[in-house]
């Protein structure tokens, strides 16, 4: 049935269907993390999945990425079951991630370096990103001499030198301070701009949201997670903080987060 | 009126300044723990088994130059190190393999480590008896007793280091399309290294502080055999030099090991300092 219901639709980048994911604690204990998700993202769009703390919105990702299997349901990425991990999804995150054995530009080689790309090729391409990143002079520094918003960078430019073509954001700020999040949030907007990739984004900000998405996927406040409402946003960019549509937008989606939580 | 005050105040401050240098303190310190143990020993409170530091410094120099049982005390300290290293190695090859299979293997963690576990706690001085019956009072049992020594912290440090490195970062690297061995060439090998050069570190210094026990029994040279000579004959001066040589020896054992891991591990120079 859901395969007859997959031929009728356009091509998706990503695609959950009914995804379902349970946690064995122990015996009996069993936790529902997710609950009959559906989410599809289109190619070069900028998917922002919203959800309070505790809402499964990791473990979606997670599954995207395919580091875990769902327990009923299916993950398409590029029209392909999720299997195994998959290089062609980049994941920045929440925890950065980064080797600290590697610098800067030998974490973000590290997928070239994985294919078997020469030195000099991988050198190029680390290079071309962490230019678009924004760290140049840093090329040789140690994640453990950087800052939180810097080694977001390098999470970033790791996954796009990797040439994936969609982008897993696990609330990649999550962990910096707001002038730093604010900044970082133009950022990732003019390196999508300079580089279209299809990007999901996790946070529970809704400023964040609105001023990052195509789509909102808004998801309930309390395990397990489910779809709440969808918002299409489309406000024209750059976008302002201050712009009224802007304002609007986030009023309505914090009164509905206010309902669900 | 100010200006006046701060002038003034300013040589009372630079006294000050030299007792906030720490390599001042250390020396100071050294100085009042010399003369307290001269005063001591002078005053005749500690009665008469203890040496003047200057007794002990002209028993260092008399040692160093003229031999004592074929060897002068290079000579005995080679010896020394010679065992721990013939033991370090043993432990190194045995020790890490078995370290590793424990990290990576639920069943090897499972048989071994209730094993590891009994004989962790159990000081390496508890094996000489065995260490005699089995091997007698040559070479064996000295090195098997700083085996013993320094084969635990290796085997427990190397399963630490596998066990704890941060499983995301497995999700990290399959992500990028590691497959199995560049999973483990890029992330468990450098991300338990670490732990077990720690492992190897703390296994030198213990083996080296065992070497003093494998030698109490029967050795013909050696540091150890220097003490045990000096405690036969009543040298205690003789017993001091030892004691200060194998603290000297284990001092510069550590900061070399230090240097060596800042090279292996740039990273964590960070951390460090």
């Amino acid at each position: 049935m859901e395969e007859a219901n997959r031929d009728i639709k356009e091509a998706y980048k990503i695609e959950c269907i009914n995804v379902s994911k349970s946690y064995n604690y122990g015996e009996k204990t069993e936790v529902k993390v997710l609950d009959k998700v559906n989410i599809k993202a289109k190619e070069n769009e900028f998917v922002v999945v919203l959800g309070p703390g505790q809402s499964g919105k990791t473990t979606l990702f997670r599954l995207i990425a395919g580091f875990e299997r769902p327990t009923a349901g299916e993950v398409y990425v590029n029209d392909k079951k999720v299997a195994s991990p998959n290089p062609k999804i980049g994941f920045v995150f929440q925890k950065y991630m980064l080797f600290p054995w590697k610098t800067v530009i030998g974490n973000i080689e590290m997928g070239p370096k994985l294919m078997g790309i020469s030195k000099k090729k991988r050198r190029e391409i680390a290079n071309y990103y962490i230019k678009l990143v924004g760290l140049e002079g840093f090329e040789n520094y140690y994640p453990n001499q950087l800052s939180g918003g810097m080694k977001q960078r390098v999470g970033i430019a790791r996954s796009y030198a990797n040439n994936a073509d969609i982008l897993l954001l696990d609330e990649p700020f999550g962990q910096l301070d707001a002038q730093t999040r604010m900044f970082m949030e133009k950022e990732i907007m003019r390196m999508w701009n300079q580089e279209k990739k299809t990007v999901c984004f996790v946070t529970n900000n809704v400023d964040e949201a609105v001023f990052l998405a195509d789509r909102i996927i808004c998801l309930e406040g309390k395990l397990p997670g489910r779809v709440n409402k969808i918002y299409n946003v489309d406000i024209p960019r750059p976008r302002e903080f201050t712009d009224i549509p802007f304002i609007k937008l986030r009023e309505e989606i914090k009164n509905n987060m206010e309902l669900i939580l | 009126m100010d200006k006046m005050n701060s002038k003034a105040l300013k040589p009372y401050l630079s006294v000050l300044d030299i007792f906030q240098n720490k390599n001042v303190l250390s020396i100071i310190s050294m100085i009042i723990f010399l003369l307290l143990w001269d005063f001591i020993v002078v005053r005749g409170i500690a009665g008469s088994y203890l040496p003047r530091p200057i007794e002990v410094f002209d028993r260092f120099l008399y040692i160093l130059k003229n031999p004592l049982a074929g060897k002068t005390l290079v000579g005995h300290l080679l010896i020394s190190l010679k065992r721990v290293f013939i033991a370090f190695i043993i432990a190194v090859i045995f020790g890490i393999p078995i370290g590793v299979l424990m990290g990576f293997n639920q069943y090897a963690r499972a048989i071994m480590k209730p094993v590891f576990d009994l004989f962790k706690p159990m000081p390496p001085i508890a094996w000489i008896s065995l260490a005699i019956l089995w091997f007698g009072i040559g070479e064996t049992s000295k090195v098997f007793i700083i085996f013993i020594g320094s084969f635990v912290p290796i085997v427990v440090n190397s399963y630490n280091g596998i066990r704890l490195v941060e499983p995301e970062l497995y999700d990290a690297i399959r992500i990028l399309g590691a497959d199995y061995w560049q999973e483990h060439l890029e992330v468990t090998f450098p991300g338990s290294f670490p732990a077990i050069f720690a492992g190897m570190q703390i296994s030198l210094s213990i083996g080296w502080t065992c070497v003093l026990a494998a030698e109490l029994v029967g050795a013909r040279e050696g540091i150890g055999f220097i003490i045990v000579m000096g405690m036969n004959v009543g040298n205690v001066a003789q017993i001091i030099v030892g004691m200060l040589v194998i603290a000297a020896v284990a001092f510069l054992l550590s900061v070399g090991l230090n240097y060596l891991e800042r090279k292996v591990c740039p990273w964590k120079k960070q951390i460090e300092t």
